[in-house]
């Protein structure tokens, strides 16, 4: 009988004994002891448990699943419960031909998906607001952090001449995007403020703040004012806004949004107990060379004819490496994927209406 | 009921005045969650699943917890909470994509178009270099989908959670048995999430034993371009040390700089085998130069798929080391993601593991988060959970001996017609080798050109110019089997022979014009030195399995001059 290792592997038993005859090694055995240097080999099998068949490893995992309990969550803070659609389920998220497939530096074999991620950028440019988008991050708290980063790099001679390195943050931001604010903010000297936006002075020690739109407990006052302040005030402004809402509040730019992230988890990406989804990234078109992550861009091929790649990879670690805007590599696409096409079969229309659903049922509330 | 609401306006969260402890008790009977902020603030977020059955039951709930009498909710009641100021008067998504695909058959055939214009796994081998494009089987892939694994809100309290508290416990077990280590974090949701977190957990160590002076992280030549990224980001300053002829660590480089930085040196980044794919055998004398230097050892696990089973990060020297889940332990690349980047550590860095500021994971010195969930990516694991428990121990030792084997056998068949760059001292290549292209430039060819031509022949290129420029990087894995593994060999060697008929100056070539498409092989004109089926049917093997692409070259340039990041529709721009 096949045990799962004869699935895996690729190579039978007798396909083994012709190849190991052709590199020239009298088995395995042999082959390893010519490649790994004999002082740093394991002595023994490592100690697992015993191998399960596929059967009843599917028959352990929905036992051990059932240990956790479905219980109806409106607990919010960045992750909400969304309705997968099926079609989108059963066409992308459990189809190989796209889960399988790999970054797209080969660009002629990858159109499907750029195209995909495209439509994902421009649903975020749309609802934000902002001129330039990436094409996912890894969640909305790292992507709070990459703007709070990339904001100090540009800051300008003279703030940085003099070592202009605050960065204020709300207080109804969300905890973990704060813990990870603080984790990031620290080992390149950058001084992070919590605070009470009505109580901020602005001063000129600040290079940026960042707000959540609406904020961490639902308010959603006095955002304009603030922003407007921080710009006169030459303070850059990141604004952590909630996608679905954006379809019907006002979008960040017109407050003056230097960067706006957030997560596209709500469209249509399963809760998974915290990941993965991916994270958006807006920005205005002249910090363009110093956004982080991939970017897909429209160009066109050796007959003219349109056709996409991979924009300004020069900004990335494979080239800049210490130099680079950011250390991201893989980012999260398949779920970016899954997220635009949730905004291409619902539409705008699609989109506003479900989101009047979340406040007309909210006012329901209202009784209590 | 009486309860004060907080927010004057708001979208989809309430925040309210109540005995949270009271609530709690009662909403957890009526398995309902909401979010408790202290002992008398909670607030409530309404998602796009809420019915007016689930309103009525969250207000059944408070009801009872504040023994008032249950009421019914009244539907006519609209109030406008919504503030006219901040109310959106723009349209957005107003291109054709977005008004087009409404109906499922619509979506289906869409979703079908973009799919069919993309090579992946359902195709042919994906033999990229460092990225170890394994099977990701359906056996793991299957939980994924089911509600009881994926819909789940990552702060719910642990007791909603045992299956996964139980998963997560486990799957540590088994990496810290496969990597030799003694602890685990699932946080980091990506491989360079992964390093940066593990520079930041020897950061908070050498602090703890009052040395955070050190700084200075050397990195070899040959690093993954992440390297010195996430060095930088964690406030280290990055010295790089070069490699011998052979591809090896410059060990005597290495110790000359580890010694002169001795009373600033923090780390090391190795990547072991390293990313020339040889195993070093000078390792462990590296790795104690560190340690007698002061310094801590970081393992750069993007090669893992060499080791399991067979040698681990442990016995090497490393103090710490990422595993990208996404290489090594079978989940998906997703076409760039998602990747799960956990990282495994010694002893003494145990302490310093990441945490997450609502769901306490770890101890008094740990880092802050590295992620926004405290497992990070955790539905992601539940495929790596899958892969090791069904291969077990000698199942994962096999599939390492096979990634080995197959890369030699690759590279026994092909280095007759490449140069094949760097082997170990006994000739042997590690799980994935390098093939030198420089030499084509006589013909005119560059590395890039054979990467396109293989998309002719049905493949994905390997991996090019990295982590020598003009070279390529085959890893076939353990999953292909011989026939698609020939298949391949066959395909480049057949490229080889194109090559030689090349000519430096003439660039109408079958090399320079790959990849051909449908469109070009249709035309009616063809004005090409070598025949339509030399170009779109180079071999028999691609009549029965052709793989189409949907544009030919792309101009990298000329969309970086002319940058356009959002669909407009595509015919705007003709």
């Amino acid at each position: 009988m096949y045990d799962f290792s004869d699935r895996h592997i690729g190579i039978n038993n007798l396909d083994k004994i012709n190849m190991l005859e052709y590199v020239g090694s009298k088995s395995i055995k042999e082959l390893i002891s010519e490649t790994i240097p004999e002082n740093i080999r394991l002595k023994k099998e490592m100690n697992l448990k015993p191998a399960l068949s596929e059967s009843k490893y599917l028959s352990h995992i929905d036992k051990l699943g059932s240990k956790n309990k479905i219980y109806k969550s409106y607990i919010g803070l960045g992750y909400n419960e969304a309705i997968v659609p099926s079609v989108i389920k059963r066409n992308i998220l459990e189809n190989p031909s796209w889960y399988t497939a790999y970054t797209p530096y080969q660009a002629e074999i990858a159109q499907g998906r750029m195209e995909a991620l495209l439509n994902y950028q421009t649903i975020i440019c749309d609802l934000t607001g902002m001129q330039l988008a990436n094409a996912s991050l890894l969640d909305e708290s790292t992507a709070a952090a990459e703007a709070m980063t990339m904001l100090f790099s540009l800051r300008n001679r003279e703030q940085k001449k003099s070592n202009v390195c605050n960065f204020f943050v709300s207080k109804n931001t969300l905890p973990q995007t704060i813990s990870l604010l603080e984790t990031r903010a620290e080992p390149l000297g950058i001084q992070i403020e919590i605070g009470d936006f009505d109580q901020f002075n602005y001063d000129s020690s600040f290079y940026g703040c960042l707000m959540q739109y609406p904020g961490v407990y639902g308010g959603i006052e006095n955002i304009e004012k603030h922003c407007s302040q921080a710009k006169n005030n030459n303070i850059k402004i990141v604004v952590a806004a909630d996608l679905f809402s954006l379809c019907l509040l006002k979008k960040p730019s017109l407050f003056g949004a230097d960067v706006v992230v957030g997560t596209s988890q709500r469209f249509g990406i399963p809760l998974g107990y915290g990941g993965p989804h991916a994270a958006y990234f807006a920005t205005k078109d002249e910090y363009k060379r110093s956004v982080p992550g991939r970017i897909i861009g429209l160009t066109k091929d050796s007959d003219d004819d349109p056709a996409l790649r991979m924009a300004l990879q020069t900004r990335e670690q494979h080239i800049k490496r210490d130099r680079a805007t950011s250390n991201i590599c893989t980012s999260q696409v398949l779920l970016a994927v899954m997220a635009g096409m949730y905004g291409v079969f619902h539409g705008p229309k699609g989109l506003k209406e479900i989101a009047s659903i979340f406040i007309k049922k909210r006012q329901y509330l209202k009784g209590i | 009921m009486g309860l004060k609401q907080y927010n004057k306006y708001f979208f989809d969260t309430l925040l309210l005045d109540g005995p949270t402890d009271k609530i709690k008790k009662i909403a957890e009977l009526n398995k309902i969650n909401f979010n408790y902020i202290n002992e008398n603030k909670f607030s409530i977020s309404l998602n796009e699943t809420t019915s007016v059955k689930d309103v009525q039951k969250i207000v059944d709930t408070i009801a009872k917890a504040l023994n008032i009498d249950l009421f019914e909710i009244d539907l006519n009641n609209s109030t406008n909470r919504f503030p006219d100021q901040l109310k959106r008067g723009s349209k957005f998504m107003d291109s054709k994509i977005f008004n087009k695909y409404h109906s499922e058959t619509a979506l289906m055939r869409y979703i079908k178009n973009l799919e069919r214009k993309d090579l992946s796994l359902t195709h042919s081998m994906i033999s990229l270099g460092s990225c170890t494009m394994k099977l990701n089987a359906a056996s793991e892939m299957l939980p994924i989908s089911w509600a009881k694994w994926n819909n789940i809100h990552p702060f719910v309290p642990l007791n909603q959670a045992r299956g996964y508290q139980k998963l997560i416990k486990k799957l540590e077990k088994q990496l810290n048995e496969i990597t030799g280590f003694s602890g685990t974090s699932l946080q980091p949701n990506s491989g360079a999430q992964g390093e940066y977190a593990g520079l930041m957990v020897i950061r908070a160590y050498l602090k703890s034993i009052s040395q955070e002076h050190r700084n200075i992280c050397l990195i070899p030549s040959s690093a993954h371009g992440t390297n010195p990224a996430s060095a930088v980001m964690a406030g280290m300053k990055v010295v790089v040390v070069g490699t011998d002829k052979h591809g090896n660590i410059n060990v005597d480089e290495l110790k000359e700089k580890a010694t002169h930085y001795k009373d600033n040196l923090a780390a090391l980044m190795i990547t072991y085998p390293s990313t020339h794919g040889v195993f070093e055998s000078s390792i462990q004398e590296i790795t104690e130069t560190i340690h007698s230097n002061g310094g801590q050892v970081y393992m750069d696990g993007a090669n893992m798929n060499a080791q399991v089973g067979l040698t681990n990060p442990f016995i090497i020297g490393a103090d710490v080391c990422h595993l990208n889940l996404h290489k090594t332990f079978a989940i998906p690349h997703g076409g760039g993601g998602p990747g799960v980047g956990p990282i495994c550590v010694a002893k003494h860095l145990v302490p310093f593991l990441p945490n997450n500021p609502i769901i306490n994971v770890s101890s008094n010195e740990s880092i802050k988060s590295i992620s926004g969930a405290p497992w990070g990516s955790a539905l992601a694991c539940v495929i790596s959970y899958g892969y090791i428990s069904m291969l077990g121990a000698k199942g994962l030792r096999s599939s390492t001996e096979f990634a080995i084997l197959n890369a030699n056998y690759i590279k026994n068949r092909i280095e007759n017609h490449y140069d094949i760059l760097y082997t170990g001292e006994k000739g042997r290549a590690a799980h994935e080798l390098i093939i030198d292209c420089r030499s084509f430039k006589s013909n005119g060819i560059e590395v890039m050109d054979i990467a396109k031509r293989l998309i002719d022949y049905g493949f994905h290129a390997p991996t090019v110019s990295f982590p020598v420029p003009g070279t390529m990087m085959i890893e076939p894995t353990e999953s292909e089997n011989i026939e698609e593994i020939n298949r391949f060999c066959d395909a480049m060697i057949h490229i080889r022979k194109e090559i030689d008929e090349c000519a430096e100056t003439e660039t109408n070539n079958l090399l320079k014009n790959a990849p051909h498409t449908m469109k070009m092989i249709m035309q009616e004109n063809w004005n090409y030195p070598y025949s339509r089926q030399k170009a779109a049917f180079p071999t028999s093997y691609v009549l029965e399995n052709k793989f189409w692409p949907s544009v030919r070259r792309v101009d990298d340039a000329y969309g970086d001059r002319n940058l356009i990041c959002t669909c407009e529709p595509i015919e705007s721009y003709q």
